[in-house]
């Protein structure tokens, strides 16, 4: 890890002419690349935080990069791929993952498709919620976009149909996204990560999955509104291994599974001001033996605000809460983590910026029940009701 | 002496806006340069706006067309807000997006005017924006048409503005942006102030609110340029 983060260091002092993106030509056609990095360092006060032991002397196995090749062959077609690779504690470490890989066409702004593995538009920010740089808070609101599972939101293999159609100077413009495909858990996740802290084997997650995406640009200057919906086929597969017995492998499917997502954004001038709502449902288990249905929400208002040309400071509150009320296979229950952050980046330059964050946290979610950053596995004292967090976390891209 | 009170106030005022005159100024005079592959002599702001968000790469002509930008600079600041609605800030957050979620690439970035009108001459399908002091040479400027597609109504009765004798005499000019909305029976309804000299902004909305245009089937919104010469 310390040799990683020196290498990060190094290319955060690099001089900025390295930190340009570079191009060249194949079949005379421009290939850009593109990547980025980052490092962070967490220390809470109490409880051990997103799989990292955080509340002795702090943890800086928080390190993300990537990198990218995109071509546009014609004006109406272009290609591209992204690989990504994390070290978060006991998540991701450092097993790298095709992030995306497609093809887009577009016929017409209101008319284009997508194939491949797809980033999966769901509100305001999953498709970019570990683009850490495009963001003022160093962690996203963790009731929507929990870092320690992203991969069971970010990606889809299959495909999009996309556009967008003005309305009129009047009416403002609708932009919309319909997806379908096959999603994979990593075997590197915070989902495989809980199944095997519990001693059973992760052997699988995946399933169909589908939904939509509808945004609305109002006419009223600076105002965004969207609702979007993804429904989940999904089928657990893992194992338990008794000594002297053998392994036995055990299926879990979902049923019907969906989430709904509501959102509105506001910019004025240098304010951004965000708001979503998000409520999963879950129907999980075998069939005839257990099953459990778990029903989260989860919501947050967040606003920052560019006070100099390179500072930018900002803060929200975000609320999560879960609700497992059938429990056949844990203990039932209902757990929240109530979260208020304060935040400030600054912007190097283009490339490099820093950030410092603070959040003060009331609850854990339900650990036993689902990974929501907190886990018993590294908490073997037990869990306590309030967790501060000091976050600071330097990137570049280029 | 109430005269001289307001006459004192008058100078006052148009001293204290000579330092951001040239800022504003600029803001209202960003020239659109194309390569001369572009067919097109004319783009409307919509359109405009599209090819720099990368939401289309061809014109309704068909032409194919690639955006290219200054990294900074008043003029760069200028048409990304009036143009596009954007800081700086806000459009390298929105060019990254496309670029790191695969779905379109970072644009060409040169560093001054003169190398956009350069890159622009010399790059078939280009269009970028200057200021009306670059050397234009080897390129064609293209004429911004209004807000809406069919913004651009016939113009009937012109009245022109009062120049205010202290800043004539100051020789303190420039041009006035105003985005207007025309009533369907031609009228000017309402008016904007988008960039230049506040006091000569007053001016040319008094002068252009008694404009008249041809009647049209809706309300249209366009944006005009109303220039002050304190030479003529």
């Amino acid at each position: 890890m310390h040799r990683v983060a020196c290498w990060i260091f190094v290319f955060l002092c690099a001089g900025q002419s390295l930190l340009c993106g570079q191009d060249f030509k194949v079949l005379d056609r421009d290939v850009q690349i593109h990547g980025f990095a980052s490092q962070g360092f967490v220390h809470t006060s109490d409880n051990n935080w997103l799989t990292m032991y955080t509340s002795h002397f702090g943890s800086g196995e928080f390190t993300e990069f990537g990198a990218n090749a995109s071509m546009q062959v014609t004006d109406q077609l272009r290609i591209g791929a992204q690989i990504y690779d994390r070290n978060l504690g006991g998540i991701g470490t450092w097993h790298p993952a095709l992030d995306w890989a497609y093809a887009q066409y577009k016929w017409k702004p209101w008319l284009g498709i997508r194939a491949g593995r797809v980033k999966t538009v769901l509100g305001l920010y999953n498709d970019t919620q570990d683009l850490d740089f495009l963001h003022t808070f160093a962690l996203l609101p963790q009731s929507l976009y929990p870092i320690d599972i992203r991969d069971t939101s970010i990606a889809h293999d299959g495909g999009d149909i996309f556009g967008s159609i003005p309305l009129g100077a009047k009416r403002g413009t609708l932009s919309y996204t319909a997806w379908a495909g096959n999603r994979d858990y990593s075997q590197y996740g915070g989902v495989a990560y809980l199944i095997r802290a519990d001693g059973l084997n992760f052997n699988s997650v995946g399933g169909l999955q589908y939904g939509a995406d509808l945004r609305w640009t109002t006419p009223l200057k600076g105002l965004l509104l969207g609702i979007s919906r993804m429904n989940v086929d999904n089928t657990l597969n893992y194992s338990i291994t008794e000594p002297g017995i053998g392994t036995l492998l055990l299926r879990s499917n979902d049923n019907s599974d969906w989430t709904n997502q509501y959102y509105g954004q506001y910019t004025w001038g240098k304010l951004l001001v965000d708001v979503e709502y998000r409520r999963s449902w879950d129907d999980a288990g075998q069939t005839g033996l257990s099953r459990f249905q778990e029903d989260s929400r989860g919501w947050y208002l967040a606003g920052s605000y560019q006070i100099l040309k390179r500072v930018r400071v900002g803060s929200y509150y975000s609320h999560y809460f879960i609700n497992f009320p059938l429990g056949g296979v844990e203990p039932a229950g209902t757990g929240h983590d109530y979260d208020k952050v304060v935040s400030g980046r600054v912007d190097i330059n283009r490339y490099v910026n820093i950030k410092i964050e603070g959040h003060f946290m009331d609850g854990y979610g339900l650990p036993g029940a689902t990974p929501n950053g907190f886990y018993y596995v590294n908490n073997p004292q037990g869990l306590r009701p309030n967790t501060n967090a000091l976050v600071v976390k330097g990137g570049f891209n280029f | 002496m109430r005269n001289a009170t307001q006459h004192l106030r008058t100078l006052i005022a148009a001293s204290l806006l000579m330092t951001p005159l040239a800022a504003l100024a600029g803001s209202g005079t960003v020239r659109v340069i194309a390569n001369p592959s572009v067919k097109a002599d004319a783009i409307s702001a919509a359109e405009l706006k599209s090819v720099f968000l990368e939401e289309t790469s061809s014109l309704r002509d068909g032409s194919h067309v690639e955006p290219v930008l200054a990294r900074s600079g008043s003029v760069h600041e200028s048409f990304i807000r009036e143009y596009l609605g954007k800081t700086d800030s806000d459009l390298q957050t929105y060019y990254r997006t496309l670029v790191f979620t695969g779905r379109g690439s970072m644009p060409r970035e040169v560093s001054s005017d003169s190398e956009i009108a350069a890159y622009v001459a010399r790059t078939r399908g280009t269009i970028g924006y200057v200021s009306p002091e670059t050397s234009t040479e080897g390129v064609k400027t293209l004429a911004i048409l209004g807000m809406e597609s069919d913004g651009n109504r016939r113009l009937i009765t012109r009245v022109e503005p009062v120049y205010p004798r202290e800043l004539q005499s100051k020789h303190i000019g420039g041009t006035v942006r105003l985005r207007i909305t025309i009533a369907p029976n031609g009228s000017v309804e309402s008016t904007e102030l988008l960039g230049g000299n506040p006091i000569l902004g007053e001016s040319a909305t008094a002068a252009v609110k008694r404009w008249v245009y041809a009647a049209g089937p809706a309300r249209t919104k366009t944006e005009i340029v109303v220039p002050f010469d304190p030479s003529r």
